[in-house]
């Protein structure tokens, strides 16, 4: 009976995953439809952030502020064994600021207005996800915001 | 009383650390998260049972919400209520004071520091439906008979941590704490701890005792790559349960977490050692021997594997299990010596962003007999929706 029950559930589980995966969307984002320069600070994200929740919980988090995910990401980096270390937290600040400005940008386009700046008072707005150049820098009085 | 006195002026020093670090933010950033898993156990070895009261085969539903408040760069609360088998309880409700990564204050209510798995005790964090055995608080077939698991998961608790992470180069990272809370708690001379009296709104936030709880975790992970990580860590907890801080507890625990790009392996062991009352024979099954005979042992250790086939897909494989010695109760089922062996197979599959679907297959080898329907072997199954944000 055992055997019976255990081939049984087996097999529905294999159906029930074929079946979801005709319709599926998935957890992370598709990272060959992101911009080259961004992709391995994607990477990056998409490993040290999934070792203890799920991505949906920063994708779906819905912040545009890029003052929060640096106080955000601070606090992961602070959880115990997150194996988050500074250069690591300034590749997933990379990341996240092109995807807050890529909500901005949605959002703004949904409002027909203008964007929402990036943090209260200092970023002028942001019609599109910005290039990552240079290293994200801590906004005024974030202490150790970006790893420096 | 003087105790007392002392907890209030810890407390009121806090505060006032609290209020001298309090750097205003440029803005108050508030975060609110949650999760929610209804999961489906059908058991049909215990169908004969006819709703055996000791095992869960039908749908349970647990959900929670987060809300996590930066007051300003050094100065942050957490606030998570959960609502579950128990009803509503108050999972996280603390403000954490950091003056350095490496020194930081955790006062309120809170998970203490205690093994691997805790930081993923939600039940959107691990991919399987059931915790670990050793964590386990109450979807373990027969788990009356065993008290749940060694420390079920989660164990909030009023109390003060001092907790710190710090990087040594660029490839180790050390994490400590070290904690004083209320502890667990039961009547006096009972013989174990009565983990529903740590939930029972009419004893929530209060201790049953003068003495607090200590206890601590340190640990190491070691950058063994780009995506390859391993952390090893060490627990302890150390406290009395009944209200006459006669009878102690003491747990320890040790970990290893090993993360090979898409391939985790988990490893963790739990002790209980839990002293009782003999003051009272008759109470015992067993004849209670004169030396050492008024504590009991409870092993708890799980073998994880967690393999992503694809960025969507993990198959999973567990290997877990509690041994137990020492006196029981009269009436208790279970042996001087008794043991469960749990070997899982899952598998969790991301649908949609945020929201997952979990099967699993328990196989369970108890070494006592069901009292209702004599079986040593049973079967579990379970079917998950689990959904985060």
């Amino acid at each position: 009976m055992m055997l019976r029950f255990l081939t049984r559930s087996l097999t529905a589980t294999a159906l029930v995953i074929v079946a979801a995966s005709a319709c599926h969307r998935g957890e992370g984002l598709d990272a060959s439809k992101l911009p080259e320069n961004i992709r391995a600070d994607y990477d990056v994200f998409a490993h040290k952030c999934s070792k203890c929740h799920s991505l949906a919980r920063p994708l779906t988090a819905n912040i545009t502020d890029d003052e929060q995910w640096v106080l955000y990401v601070n606090r992961m980096r602070r959880q115990p064994a997150s194996g988050i270390s500074y250069p690591d937290q300034e590749a997933i600040l990379r990341f996240l600021r092109y995807y807050a400005a890529d909500l901005r940008r949605i959002q703004a386009e949904k409002n027909g207005g203008a964007p929402v700046p990036a943090h209260s008072g200092q970023s002028p707005p942001v019609p599109s996800p910005p290039a990552p150049s240079a290293p994200p820098a801590a906004p005024a009085g974030t202490v150790d915001g970006g790893g420096t | 009383m003087r105790s007392a006195r002392v907890l209030v002026v810890a407390l009121a020093t806090l505060l006032a650390a609290l209020a001298a670090l309090a750097t205003p933010a440029s803005a108050i950033e508030r975060n609110f998260a949650g999760s929610a898993q209804l999961d489906y156990q059908f058991v049909p070895t215990a169908r004969s049972a006819k709703a055996n009261p000791s095992t869960f085969d039908g749908f349970t539903m647990e959900f929670a919400g987060k809300l996590a408040v930066d007051f300003s760069e050094r100065v942050s609360a957490n606030m998570k209520v959960c609502y579950g088998c128990h009803g509503f309880e108050a999972d996280m409700m603390y403000f954490d004071v950091r003056v350095a990564d490496e020194l930081n204050f955790r006062v309120g209510r809170f998970s203490p520091s205690f093994g691997a798995f805790n930081l993923r005790h939600d039940p959107a964090n691990h991919r399987l439906s059931d915790k670990p055995l050793a964590y386990d608080m109450g979807r373990m077939l027969r788990m009356r008979q065993w008290n749940q698991g060694v420390l079920p998961s989660p164990f909030p608790d009023n109390g003060l941590e001092v907790n710190g992470t710090k990087w040594l180069g660029t490839s180790v990272q050390f994490d400590y704490a070290a904690y004083a809370v209320s502890g667990f708690k039961a009547d006096p001379k009972s013989l174990d701890i009565d983990f529903k009296q740590s939930r029972t709104p009419s004893a929530y936030y209060v201790d049953d005792n003068a003495r607090p709880t200590f206890g601590g975790r340190m640990a190491l992970t070691f950058k063994v790559g780009e995506t390859s990580d391993l952390t090893l860590g060490l627990s302890g907890m150390y406290g009395t349960y009944d209200p006459n801080n006669e009878q102690s507890y003491a747990i320890i625990g040790g970990d290893a977490t090993l993360r090979l790009d898409k391939t985790n392996i988990r490893a963790e062991y739990l002790g209980r050692r839990t002293e009782f009352s003999t003051s009272d024979r008759t109470v015992f099954k067993y004849v209670v021997a004169d030396e050492r005979g008024d504590f009991s042992m409870k092993h708890g250790a799980y073998l994880e594997v967690e393999q992503a086939l694809t960025p969507d897909l993990d198959l999973l494989g567990r290997v877990d299990g509690m041994f137990r010695v020492g006196n029981v109760e009269s009436a208790s089922e279970l042996s001087r010596r008794s043991s469960v062996f749990r070997y899982t197979l899952g598998t969790a599959y991301a649908i949609e962003r945020g929201l997952r679907i979990k099967f699993s297959t328990e196989l369970w080898e108890f070494s006592d007999r069901d009292a209702l329907t004599g079986r040593k072997v049973e079967l579990s199954m379970h079917t998950a929706l689990a959904g985060s944000f």
